[in-house]
């Protein structure tokens, strides 16, 4: 398992560069995260949809469908991508610090 | 310890079972429970004893094999790691389906381990191996069904025993309820219709053209896939429709060698076109879908034409048609100008002979299209097929692999790589990320929305006033 050192903070990441225990989730890893997906500034939206995303998976143990986080933050598709370009599946996941969705993506 | 909480021979049938392996996150307690799983020998050798029967192809194959090596450099990953005799394909099926039949499935768990990581990392299942051999044996076919022998003793990779359960409980390889799936598709119309007008995703609709079909992924994290072949057979006319449940073609349980969920999936698919009575079935942008669908599919399920029971294209072939024909048009001002290339899909190129109608496509699309080398039939594997792509403990395998297909790339000199298939976009996405090539990749369906021209009548409210 490897390990990513950011400003202090110490964080065990799968193979795909997500976090492996959920517990480490904190506001160092967001903005690492935000560097590498290449995201300007966090503003009050991406933040909703990380707590939407957290909010779910520690009901469900799962990622939501896009339809639900959408529903959620009431965002239409077209601005999570402009939020997140590489997509909610993979950034936004990683950011909220959600394990990588299994199958095909 | 026999079986593991985790790691066993039961099949993943229920929610709780599925929420379970996916707590045990990158299947962290699975594996370690795989190093005390027991082999069920018996269970083993009656099961091949059933199932490579004398006079099937398999043992045939398994007996004739010369080891000539010809196979060697057909093999991306022996290619990839530096010509290993260990990845010429005849050693790795011998080694391991050889030896289990030999033994007369009499083997331990370190064997049934070694059997594991040959299967899912030492193959891809691309089949072109066996274009090479002189007596045609393919090794793909051969791996999986030994990926069948795996599965049935517990020796499976996490993320594939958790594929194969999502098929049991939801009958999609994602966990996409049929009002999930009915919800997505009412939200990309109606997102999408500012943009297009009339744009409407018909459901269930019985004796349409065409009954379309979709990747999980589609509706659970791609949704705007869905939205872009909406509007490109609403800019066709096309008189279309996707059933409330059966909309599910692809099929990670094939990945995982889960025969039994295979014959479930692709039934709930057939079931659809019985229901629906659509003309012909037309398939996402999904290599292994179609392959499971059209070309496996009706032998799971026993249908003795050997086909689904309604005539099924995959996208591509759509695509083709409706460019013929004119029912879609392209702009010429909008032609893709740089230089493009292509990614052939293994598993409808290679194995289902559609090679010239993408490049048909490409011959309305591109005014600088680039072949890669080896190319149609011969083309090698994106590096993340069979499930590669998808399972973790094989990442560094799986990225050793893409050089191939990186270098294929680069051959072309074009920074643009149009991959019709999710495995292969998302492999060719991943060797960017690797390798930062600095290409771009792409499906059809986004470039053609860019591409087309619009009908006045459908065009958006904007440009009309």
């Amino acid at each position: 398992m490897a390990t990513v050192e950011f400003k202090g903070k110490s964080f065990d990441v799968d193979e795909d560069g997500f976090i492996t225990d959920y517990n480490q989730w904190n506001e160092e890893w967001v903005e690492y995260v935000k560097e590498q997906e290449g995201i300007d500034e966090m503003t009050d939206e991406h933040k909703l949809v990380i707590k939407v995303l957290q909010e779910y998976y520690e009901k469900n143990g799962i990622a939501p469908m896009v339809r639900v986080l959408s529903k959620l933050t009431k965002f239409k598709l077209k601005h999570i991508y402009e939020l997140f370009p590489s997509g909610p599946g993979k950034g936004a996941c990683k950011m909220a610090g959600l394990p990588k969705p299994t199958g095909c993506v | 310890m026999a079986q593991g909480k985790f790691c066993n021979r039961e099949k993943v049938d229920t929610l709780e079972q599925l929420q379970a392996l996916l707590n045990d996150k990158g299947g962290g307690q699975y594996y370690k429970e795989m190093q005390d799983l027991d082999v069920d020998t018996d269970l083993l050798w009656a099961t091949l004893q059933k199932t490579l029967k004398e006079k099937s192809r398999i043992k045939a194959w398994l007996e004739i094999c010369a080891h000539c090596g010809m196979c060697s450099d057909s093999c991306f990953l022996y290619l990839a790691n530096n010509k290993d005799p260990e990845q010429v394909p005849s050693y790795k099926i011998q080694s391991t389906l050889g030896q289990l039949y030999k033994r007369k499935g009499k083997v331990d768990n370190a064997f049934m381990q070694m059997c594991m990581d040959t299967a899912w990392s030492k193959c891809t299942c691309c089949n072109r191996c066996g274009m090479y051999c002189p007596f045609g044996i393919d090794m793909g076919i051969m791996f999986s069904y030994l990926r069948g022998l795996c599965f049935q003793q517990g020796f499976v990779p996490w993320e594939m025993k958790i594929g194969s359960g999502m098929h049991r409980v939801f009958r999609a390889q994602m966990d996409v309820t049929t009002e999930d799936w009915v919800e997505t598709c009412e939200w990309m119309a109606e997102e999408y219709e500012e943009d297009w007008p009339g744009l409407k995703i018909p459901i269930e609709k019985v004796g349409a053209d065409i009954m379309y079909t979709v990747n999980a992924r589609e509706p659970k994290h791609y949704p705007e896939d869905l939205a872009e072949a909406a509007i490109l057979f609403h800019l066709a006319g096309e008189d279309w429709t996707v059933p409330e449940e059966g909309w599910e073609e692809t099929s990670l349980a094939m990945f995982a060698g889960d025969w039994e969920a295979c014959k479930m999936q692709v039934q709930s698919v057939y079931d659809a076109m019985e229901r629906l009575k659509p003309k012909r079935m037309v398939v996402t942008e999904c290599g292994h879908a179609y392959r499971a669908t059209v070309i496996e599919g009706p032998y799971w399920c026993g249908l003795k034409t050997g086909q689904p029971p309604v005539e099924s294209l995959h996208y591509v072939e759509w695509v083709a048609e409706v460019l013929r024909n004119g029912k879609l048009k392209i702009d010429p001002a909008k032609k893709i100008k740089e230089p493009v290339t292509l990614q052939d899909s293994c598993n409808y190129i290679r194995n289902a002979g559609l090679a010239e109608y993408t490049r048909e496509i490409m011959s309305y699309i591109a005014e600088d299209f680039r072949e890669m080398s080896p190319n149609k039939d011969h083309n090698f594997c994106c590096g993340g097929g069979g499930g590669f792509n998808g399972i973790g403990r094989y990442r560094k395998q799986r990225n050793a692999g893409l050089k191939v297909k990186r270098d294929q790339i680069l051959q072309t000199g074009a920074k643009l790589v149009i991959a019709p298939c999710h495995n292969c976009w998302d492999a060719i996405r991943d060797l960017e990320e690797v390798f930062e090539v600095g290409i771009r990749w792409s499906f059809l369906k986004p470039l053609l929305v860019e591409m087309v021209e619009v009908p006045e009548h459908l065009k958006p409210q904007e440009e009309e006033v």
